[in-house]
């Protein structure tokens, strides 16, 4: 009985005390699920790469402050990206987005610019359509 | 639209690999599933995706890939459906106070490691859309699992099945089974009641009132199945079909429950009645199918989700570390340390943490519902299914080291000499 309470019991205070402790561990903001974007990234491009004439949706998965941005755009050019707080920079071959995330959990948004292979930087905002499936 | 081709050919590549990859597996002795497990992991971006993008992009093009998961999961409901016709009440009687203590402290062990380690990893690895308790427990449920089947299956292998560490093994995996799945339950709709529609209580209560009639009303139907194949020897199609629609329906109502499918399937096999030969006749109906066909397709579809080393840089490989320690120390340690403080001797005592640490398709099994309700990123996912592989493999090596075969079987030699 006392080598149960002390190897089962006290492990499990032990978790209470855990869970306790990190109920103020800040996490990074969510961002994963699928995107729709409420301007045309394409609007100033010389020569719109390849089948990207109105990018109007991205789909993002997330692991962390890592993401990765995948462009529906015919090809899935994807864009790797890092949280830091509420500021997301994103860097690829691609392009490059450098956005701020706003709003509550269910109704998250992004606003900032986005520069895309043979296009000149534009603003953009996107509004997060479902936090959707992982891993997908 | 269905694109049949695809689909046929995916399996027919899965299935090549699957086996080529077991048959070599099983020349180095490791069990037939381990190299299965692997060849799902070759098939996904972490090796064919990374050596040949386009040919893996051809064969598994992600909108043909939903046709894969949904036959994978036919698959697992059949096969958590057979895990629990495998699990006997009866393995428990006469181990007392020493397999309640190992079993239960090798569950509170890696759950209480498995959540401290969340204190790291959670700010890193996951984000704002899922709570710490959620994660928390969630990595703790995932490093207490033992996998039942593939214990069995090395125990019977090395003709340990019988021996008091394997007799006690088998009894800590049963109830460790049991307890994980149940904890994993409870996570499941913990995390899933904050988004979904349905208030929190309809859940909670419809889990228990299906339990309840489960165990009360359910259960004692059953032995007319068992009365009908003691009379004929074999079951008719047609009662073999029943059982499958009582599996399925059984899924469906603990799916439509919140908590998942494989909940229902699972207590469907516990609660049948459990006569040698019915449990050997059922194995055998289900089992082959399952093992052969479908089981494999589950392992190619989690590695096609896994990217092992891909993105994240070096710190990927600190955290997959971490976890990798983690986990064994908490059940190897837990269940090891347990086992001795009960009265079994160094040597069986580390053999007991050795068997108890293999995780194997049980951990991707939960890995898998973790990731479909959110409550671990594809990271975390991947970094788990890299554990679950180590601790699957290092088990049969550690255990010869640790419990030669010659030794075993010179004790055991001993014992029967001894009772003659």
């Amino acid at each position: 009985m006392a080598a149960y309470l002390l190897l089962v019991g006290v492990p499990v205070m032990g978790l209470l005390g855990i869970l306790e402790a990190g109920r103020g561990i800040p996490a990074p903001l969510s961002i994963g699920g699928e995107w729709a974007i409420e301007s045309d990234p394409t609007a100033n491009c010389a020569n719109p790469p390849g089948s990207l004439q109105r990018q109007l949706a991205w789909s993002i998965s997330q692991s962390g402050t890592e993401a990765l941005i995948t462009l529906h755009d015919g090809h899935a050019a994807t864009l790797e990206a890092t949280i830091d707080g509420s500021t997301l920079t994103a860097k690829s071959p691609s392009g490059t987005i450098a956005a701020t995330i706003a709003g509550k959990l269910g109704k998250r948004t992004m606003e900032g610019k986005i520069s895309l292979v043979g296009c000149a930087p534009v603003a953009f905002r996107a509004v997060r359509q479902t936090p959707g499936k992982r891993g997908e | 639209m269905l694109d049949l081709f695809h689909l046929v050919l995916q399996i027919a590549v899965i299935l090549v690999a699957a086996r080529l990859v077991g048959f070599l597996f099983q020349k180095i002795h490791q069990p037939q599933v381990m190299g299965e497990m692997v060849a799902g992991i070759l098939l996904g971006p972490s090796l064919l995706g990374w050596l040949v993008p386009g040919v893996s992009a051809a064969l598994f093009p992600p909108a043909s890939l939903s046709y894969l998961n949904a036959l994978s999961q036919v698959g697992l409901v059949v096969f958590m459906f057979v895990v629990g016709l495998a699990l006997n009440p009866s393995d428990l009687h006469g181990y007392g106070h020493a397999a309640v203590l190992t079993s239960h402290v090798s569950i509170v062990a890696p759950f209480c490691l498995g959540g401290l380690t969340a204190l790291y990893l959670y700010p890193r690895l996951s984000d704002d859309g899922v709570t710490f308790t959620g994660f928390a427990l969630f990595m703790g449920a995932a490093m207490s699992i033992t996998a039942f089947p593939v214990l069995a299956r090395i125990l019977t292998e090395r003709g340990l099945l019988r021996s008091r560490m394997g007799t006690m093994a088998i009894a800590c995996a049963a109830v460790d089974d049991v307890t994980g799945w149940c904890i994993l339950a409870y996570i499941v709709v913990l995390v899933r009641v904050t988004h979904a529609a349905r208030p929190a209580w309809v859940t909670i209560a419809g889990s228990l009132a299906y339990v309840l009639i489960m165990v009360f009303v359910v259960r004692r139907i059953l032995p007319a199945f068992e009365r009908e194949f003691r009379k004929r020897d074999r079951l008719s199609d047609n009662l073999v079909a029943v059982i499958v629609v009582l599996v399925l329906v059984s899924a469906l109502a603990t799916e439509w429950l919140g908590i998942h499918l494989l909940f229902g399937a699972f207590l469907m096999g516990a609660i049948m009645p459990k006569t040698q030969e019915f449990t050997h006749y059922l194995l055998h109906k289900f089992e082959s199918v399952t093992v052969v066909l479908l089981l494999p397709l589950f392992f190619a579809f989690t590695g096609l989700r896994t990217r092992i080393g891909v993105g994240g840089g070096r710190a990927i490989w600190l955290y997959s570390a971490i976890v990798i320690v983690v986990a064994i120390t908490g059940k190897l340690g837990g269940s090891m340390f347990a086992a001795r403080l009960a009265g079994m001797p160094w040597r069986e005592a580390a053999s007991l943490g050795i068997l108890m640490n293999t995780r194997g398709l049980m951990e991707l099994v939960i890995l898998n519902i973790g990731l479909d309700i959110g409550v671990i990123s594809p990271a975390m996912f991947s970094i788990m299914v890299l554990m679950a592989l180590v601790t699957t493999f290092m088990t049969t090596p550690l255990l010869e080291w640790v419990y030669p075969t010659r030794l075993l079987r010179a004790q055991m030699d001993a014992v029967h000499k001894n009772v003659a």
